[in-house]
């Protein structure tokens, strides 16, 4: 290693209660790399303060002395007293302490008795055991002068065990002025300067102001499972070796691209997220592959949701949201189904299985109904991928017409919902509405409508999944035994 | 980033300005409010939470208004500026610094100097002062710049720029932001003085340096129109081979989540505010120039509440799980996004800024090391790999190492080896550990004498045995003595093991 520059420091001493006889001498530059100072110490106790002194100059350390610690006497431990303890840390936590320029009064001599100054600065006593986030403006590792005292290390126990410290400064003036805090991290305790003058982001403006501050129902609980699911962790040398020249950030990247391609962020915006019969579906499709028995899992979502949709099952969905007051129940699976769509699709490439569960979809899928897609309300990209804009646009506006109805025309429509069998004139209006958005006429409507509850009602032989046409051979396997 | 306005009140302020096609005359002063009030109305529409405070200077200064962000306040002191006498600077530049290092402490701020081009006469004038800027003894005679805070100085001159006194004060103007040395500009006008030019002026000064910091927040295939206020600075590292600049982009990317508990309290060089922005916004700028449009902007304002947006859900997410958003801003610089409340009531979301590189937090290791935590197969696999990292090395106060700097430290030691010995032999392997650790202390200082005073405090306990106490203890203590006083006890490579006895087996196991 080349050596750009070198200080070398000449200690020299005596034992106790013999005359030193060397003179010291300031530091001097013996050549552009080299300079030389020669200073002297009694041995013992004086030498290590010789020492301690010469590592806070050459490091630019100083000391804070923890006072007022309150901790049990060894010997009777009901009764307690106060002790300090004293630090040494990089200079530089103070740098805001002695920039304000009532300073004064912020340092005294070391206690431990070391040749340099301290700033003493009380313990408070934690209250609770809860690890807050604090404004912190620099960390940087401590160690106590005395590493090993009792007072030492009742201090460093306690902050290794999880707890923090905060430290205030002494003012005369009877104002509580926080401006330190001790905690451990991995071990190490570290000492953080919290500022402590006034901030310009004081009283600043409630998030509700803002935009999307008036929404009440956004899915915030989910969003909490959302981040859970999408926590950092280091990544381990097995995983290193495993990734090679990719970052392992990226992984953590990609993760949260996946699991955000479908993401509805307002209750009253989705239908899907609100049942609890679509699960385990959005969970099985994060994964990279699915087994059968995951395919299987997800079909059977599908077709639980077409057996609901068959019995007209009623769908949860709040009353009350940001799209006006309770949709028609047959607008809700119209949503609900585009939804589905919207979200198989956008993992449908993922692999075979993922494709499988799509291609289910769209069987079971009303054939009436619009490749409706939910661009509007996701995040997601990838569903653009079904339907023209100018289709959902449509859609959108039909819906949007519904839901402008009055009331009466509402409650009309909703009436009509009670009894399927025979629908009374009085539908007519609404229906009429949604059938536009279809392009269809009433009788292909309704006739379509009977073929799906028709073809519903029956599961589908398993045979016929895997046949070319209609017709199913049956006991395929019967040749193969002779 | 609060803001001086240092506003000249000296008398050649009030020369009056011949204007075409105005018939009432006004003077230079008349003409600076203006300027300031145009200023504060860019304030209000885009850079509604700064601070400002204002400072009128001649010969003396007085502060008229402390650091608000009602800008009324301002403008009802503006009415109110007086004449004073002669042009002093360096008594402004005091003033300045006096009234921002009371208030902020070492917060980066930005101060708007107006004068008119006059240097002011004799001993305070800014000739004399920048002449004699090296000269100075004392600790209160040193000149203000540079300022102790980090602080932009802008000048702005109230003078047709053809004047030869303007021409005259604009090195000297230069010449006091260089010694500033943290950046700043002068502003002259745009041809000759008038209302426009100098609302022309005002406009450009808070165009550039107020204008307000736009980006798009992204997570995953969410992504969200925002605004950071303050604005964020340039973070310039010296090297010991030059610097290195960072740039906070316009692309804030968030990397994942981590629970508040893991990040701990990192230390952090910024933080800002994220405020979302009404992606209606652009629209509306480009009609501002009728008035018209006002009441439409309230309505989009209340449109704007009800359109979700991705900010508030994250706010309510990261407040209900107390987590943090880990956000890369650029390359190799990152922050935390958290709900942060300054009462009670108001929470918001804010961005921390930690220092740049991969390392900054020495427990959560370097951000490009962190993955998701989905990449585990099972949680026992990653509980071996998650918070804190912990780092190679065991700290000294993290481990029992023996320090005998003081008496104290000596004596409790030899207190712990005589309290386990009175307990034999219960005790008896922490008995033979303490005693070899305080024995090969003592080796490795060359504290010899040590050994044998040991074995005499040994051999005392000895004697001491009470008549009820086993006779293992008094075997064991012997063997230990014994073998302090043998030359096997200065060997550090050996150490003294217990006794193999009868009584051993029965006892210990």
């Amino acid at each position: 290693m080349p050596i750009d520059e070198c200080e070398l420091v000449i200690v020299h001493t005596v034992p106790l209660g013999q005359e030193i006889r060397i003179k010291e001498r300031v530091q001097r530059e013996i050549s552009p790399v080299v300079s030389c100072e020669v200073t002297s110490s009694l041995s013992g106790r004086h030498l290590y303060n010789k020492l301690v002194f010469l590592c806070c100059k050459h490091f630019d350390l100083c000391s804070t002395t923890v006072t007022g610690i309150p901790m049990k006497e060894e010997q009777n431990a009901s009764s307690s007293a106060n002790y300090d303890v004293e630090l040494l840390h990089p200079a530089a936590a103070h740098d805001d302490l002695f920039k304000n320029e009532h300073a004064e009064g912020l340092v005294i001599p070391s206690k431990e008795g070391l040749p340099i100054e301290t700033a003493p600065l009380k313990w408070c006593t934690p209250k609770s055991n809860v690890v807050e986030l604090h404004q912190c403006s620099a960390a940087y590792r401590i160690c106590p002068v005395d590493v090993n005292s009792r007072p030492s290390s009742c201090l460093t126990n306690f902050l290794i065990n999880g707890r923090a410290v905060m430290l205030e400064q002494p003012r005369k003036s009877g104002a509580k002025v926080i401006s330190h805090m001790l905690a451990a991290h991995g071990g190490e305790i570290f000492i953080h300067s919290l500022p402590t003058s006034r901030s310009i982001l004081e009283d600043p403006p409630s998030i509700s102001e803002g935009c999307g501050g008036r929404v009440t129902d956004y899915r915030i609980t989910a969003f909490g499972e959302f981040m859970k699911e999408n926590r950092l962790v280091p990544a381990s040398p097995a995983m290193l070796e495993r990734y090679g020249n990719r970052k392992p950030y990226l992984y953590a990247l990609d993760q949260l691209e996946k699991s955000s391609r479908f993401w509805p962020m307002v209750i009253s915006d989705t239908v899907l997220f609100n049942i609890q019969d679509i699960n385990p579906l959005p969970q099985l499709l994060l994964k990279d592959s699915m087994t059968d028995e995951e395919v299987l899992d997800c079909k059977k979502v599908i077709l639980k949701v077409v057996g609901m949709e068959s019995k007209n099952d009623p769908l949860p969905v709040p009353a009350a949201g940001s799209r006006g007051k309770g949709p028609k129940r047959e607008e809700q699976y119209r949503q609900l189904w585009a939804e589905m769509e919207a979200l198989i699709r956008s993992y449908s490439d993922t692999s075979e299985g993922h494709a499988m569960v799509l291609e289910c979809l769209l069987r079971c899928k009303k054939p009436g109904d619009d490749p409706v897609t939910l661009a509007k309300k996701t995040p997601g990209k990838k569903e653009d991928k079904s339907g023209s804009t100018a289709e959902v646009e449509q859609s959108w506006k039909d819906l949007d017409r519904f839901q402008q109805m009055t009331e009466r025309e509402k409650q009309d429509a909703l009436l009509g919902e009670k009894s399927l069998d025979a629908p009374p004139p009085k539908k007519l209006k609404s229906e009429e509405l949604l059938m536009r958005s279809g392009g269809q006429t009433l009788l292909s409507m309704w006739n379509n409508r009977l073929k799906t509850i028709e073809s519903k009602r029956s599961h589908e032989f398993d045979g016929r999944l895997d046949s070319d046409g209609d017709k199913a051979r049956l006991y395929i396997h019967l040749d193969e035994n002779r | 980033m609060p803001t001086v306005i240092a506003l000249d009140v000296s008398l050649s302020m009030s020369r009056p300005v011949v204007l075409s096609d105005i018939p009432e005359e006004y003077q230079r002063r008349h003409l600076a409010v203006h300027g300031i009030n145009t200023y504060l109305d860019y304030l209000s529409a885009n850079y509604k939470l700064e601070f400002v405070s204002l400072v009128a200077f001649s010969y003396l200064y007085e502060q008229l208004s402390t650091f608000t962000r009602d800008y009324n306040v301002i403008r009802t002191a503006l009415n109110k500026v007086e004449v004073f006498s002669k042009t002093c600077i360096e008594t402004a530049l005091n003033g300045i610094k006096h009234v921002i290092s009371d208030e902020w402490s070492h917060t980066p701020c930005q101060v708007i100097l107006i004068t008119d081009g006059s240097l002011g006469i004799g001993v305070g004038s800014l000739k004399k002062s920048l002449e004699t800027i090296n000269m100075r003894q004392s600790v209160e005679e040193k000149f203000p710049l540079p300022f102790p805070f980090p602080c932009k100085l802008h000048i702005v001159c109230i003078g047709n720029p053809n004047d030869p006194d303007v021409r005259n004060a604009l090195p000297y103007y230069q010449r006091l932001i260089d010694v500033g040395d943290q950046g700043g500009e002068i502003f002259t006008l745009d041809g000759a003085i008038s209302f426009k030019s100098v609302e022309d002026t005002f406009n450009r000064l808070a165009e550039k340096y107020y204008n307000p910091f736009c980006g798009n927040l992204t997570c995953g295939n969410f992504s969200c129109a925002i605004q950071l206020f303050p604005k964020p600075e340039l973070f310039i590292r010296h090297l010991d081979d030059g610097k290195v600049t960072y740039t906070v982009s316009d692309k804030l990317e968030i990397l994942g989540f981590l629970d508040i508990k893991d990040i701990g309290s990192p230390p952090t060089v910024a933080r800002h505010l994220v405020l979302p922005r009404s992606t209606k916004e652009k629209t509306d700028a480009k009609d501002k120039d009728g008035k018209n449009v006002k009441s439409e902007d309230d309505d989009d304002s209340q449109d704007d509440g009800k359109t979700p947006s991705f900010t508030v859900l994250l706010h309510g997410s990261l407040r209900v799980e107390s987590m943090v958003a880990i956000t890369k801003v650029c390359d190799d610089w990152y922050g935390m996004i958290y709900s942060w409340a300054d009462s009670k009531k108001k929470s918001n979301l804010m961005l921390a800024l930690f220092d740049p590189g991969q390392d900054s937090i020495p427990w959560t290791g370097s951000f490009d090391n962190l993955t998701s935590c989905k990449e585990y197969s099972s949680e026992d696999e990653e509980k071996k790999s998650s918070f804190p990292v912990k780092p190679l090395d065991k700290r000294s106060y993290a481990q029992s190492c023996v320090v005998w700097i003081k008496p104290s430290g000596l004596q409790s030691d030899i207190q712990k080896v005589l309290r386990h010995a009175r307990k034999l032999p219960e005790k008896i392997h922490q008995f033979y550990k303490e005693l070899n650790r305080t024995r090969r202390a003592a080796l490795s200082f060359g504290f010899h004498i040590l050994l044998d005073a040991m074995a005499s405090m040994l051999e005392r306990e000895c004697t001491l045995l009470p008549g009820t106490a086993h006779p293992n203890a008094a075997l064991q203590l012997t063997h230990a003595a014994n073998f302090l006083r043998s030359d096997n006890a200065f060997d550090v490579m050996q150490s003294v093991t217990p006794l193999p006895t009868n009584f051993s087996s029965g006892n210990t196991g």
